[in-house]
């Protein structure tokens, strides 16, 4: 039912010595609303201008809406709506003159859309760009990004800068003016929890490659503390993927990814153990600087 | 139907708000052949992806407790299960007994934790009487 709509391959991206892109790969499918999370400097915006062909990758592939970013740039163009990180718009002009400036670019411009939009985000047309407020210029960015009807939209760090009732409402307007027009969304965050209520799929992006891609779901139900508390750690099990080890004086935590599979081996060898639930920040930190090289993460059982 | 979303929590949204449905209607605040909002309109309400809400609503549909009308929506069921309210029995005790392992951890007896239950028995009381 439902088809790729873009597909990166093996990029791979450095700036002089500095590895930014490291065999990136990742899909996306129509209509859904992927959201890609990482630190500051994980490679989202170089990502994310990579799709837009606004740089070239030293390596890789990538396809979006069936075109090559860096060969018909235009093409991407017309069909994507883009707002850029922290995009700036002449301050000088009116909330009016910047729509009839950007709508210049583009075939099928919706005027009559551009209108409802307006309303709706309670922008004042009159208005001069330098003194809207932040998270109005966010609304500006995205009423242009939306009023050539995308297939695709692609938002670097939309919610930067807004204030937690700003961010809700942008996320509301996510889901009543994409989602519920079957537009697949691409957007880069670092709040964890505004994203969760939004997201189809997450990408958790570290050092330029994508540790995991799956629904917040998935990832609450694959990703979970596991406690022993003493005795012989069940370290003999091949089935568990762990993401990160920490001992305690008595008490050995491991985080696995595979929970499920972990669950019924450890089941199976009748070895007792307490599991923690773990929400996304914790899911997060466990694999961007979780150390699963303890001594505990090999085949042998091992005492706690 | 007030719903609230815990941002931050361990538990996936939508089950958040499917226990939240359910809860309100085997505590009859909502009752049998209520509408409940539409899937687009919920969404937007709580500010939630449109498929977590499809999901919570087919997930209760298939339990019983909600009633999908094709074409006129979504409503509480005739006769809500009565194997749900076994289940959130059944955790329920799961929590109590959580609660009285933590009592005694802490070093209460079980005099003192009877008596703990006594007055809490007995404020509800109170304050069922003041409402009545």
């Amino acid at each position: 039912m439902s088809s790729t709509v873009l597909n990166v391959s093996r990029l791979y991206k450095s700036y002089g010595q500095q590895q930014v892109l490291k065999e990136l790969s990742f899909s996306v499918e129509q209509g859904q609303i992927v959201a890609m999370l990482g630190r500051n400097g994980a490679g989202k915006t170089t990502t994310i201008r990579s799709l837009m062909g606004l740089i070239e990758p030293d390596s890789g592939e990538i396809d979006v809406l069936g075109f090559s970013p860096l060969e018909q740039p235009l093409e991407i163009r017309k069909r994507i709506g883009y707002l850029a990180e922290d995009q700036q718009m002449y301050g000088w002009m009116t909330v009016l003159e910047t729509i009839q400036f950007v709508s210049a670019f583009y075939e099928q411009w919706d005027h009559k859309l551009v209108q409802s939009l307006l309303e709706q985000f309670e922008l004042p047309p009159g208005a001069k760009v330098k003194s809207l407020s932040k998270g109005q210029n966010v609304r500006l960015g995205l009423l242009l990004a939306l009023a050539h009807h995308p297939q695709m939209v692609i938002l670097d760090d939309p919610v930067l800068g807004l204030d937690p009732i700003m961010r809700k409402e942008f996320n509301r307007d996510l889901i009543t003016h994409l989602q519920a027009e079957n537009c697949t969304v691409l957007y880069s965050s670092h709040l964890l929890y505004e994203v969760e209520p939004i997201a189809d799929v997450v990408m958790i992006l570290h050092e330029g490659c994508i540790l995991r891609q799956a629904s917040t779901e998935e990832l609450k139900a694959d990703v979970k503390r596991v406690i022993f508390s003493s005795g012989i750690a069940p370290l003999g099990i091949h089935q568990m993927r762990v993401i990160d080890a920490q001992q305690r004086s008595h008490h050995l935590a491991l985080t696995v990814e595979n929970f499920q599979e972990t669950e019924t081996e450890l089941d199976q060898r009748g070895i007792s153990y307490e599991v923690q639930d773990l929400n996304l920040d914790e899911i997060f930190e466990a694999y961007i600087i979780g150390d699963p090289k303890l001594p505990f993460n090999h085949q042998e059982p091992v005492e706690v | 139907m007030f719903l609230r979303i815990e941002k931050g929590s361990a538990v996936p949204i939508s089950r958040q708000i499917s226990t939240q449905i359910t809860a309100l209607c085997l505590s009859e605040q909502l009752h049998p052949g209520d509408k409940l909002p539409s899937v687009r309109e919920l969404a937007r309400e709580l500010a939630v992806n449109q498929n977590t809400i499809l999901r919570v609503y087919e997930k209760l549909t298939s339990e019983g407790i909600l009633d999908k009308r094709h074409g006129a929506g979504t409503y509480v069921a005739d006769s809500p299960p009565i194997k749900q309210l076994k289940e959130q029995r059944e955790q329920f005790y799961e929590e109590w007994q959580q609660l009285v392992r933590q009592g005694l951890l802490l070093g209460l007896t079980k005099k003192e934790l009877k008596q703990l239950l006594e007055t809490a028995l007995a404020s509800e009381a109170a304050e069922v009487s003041t409402v009545s």
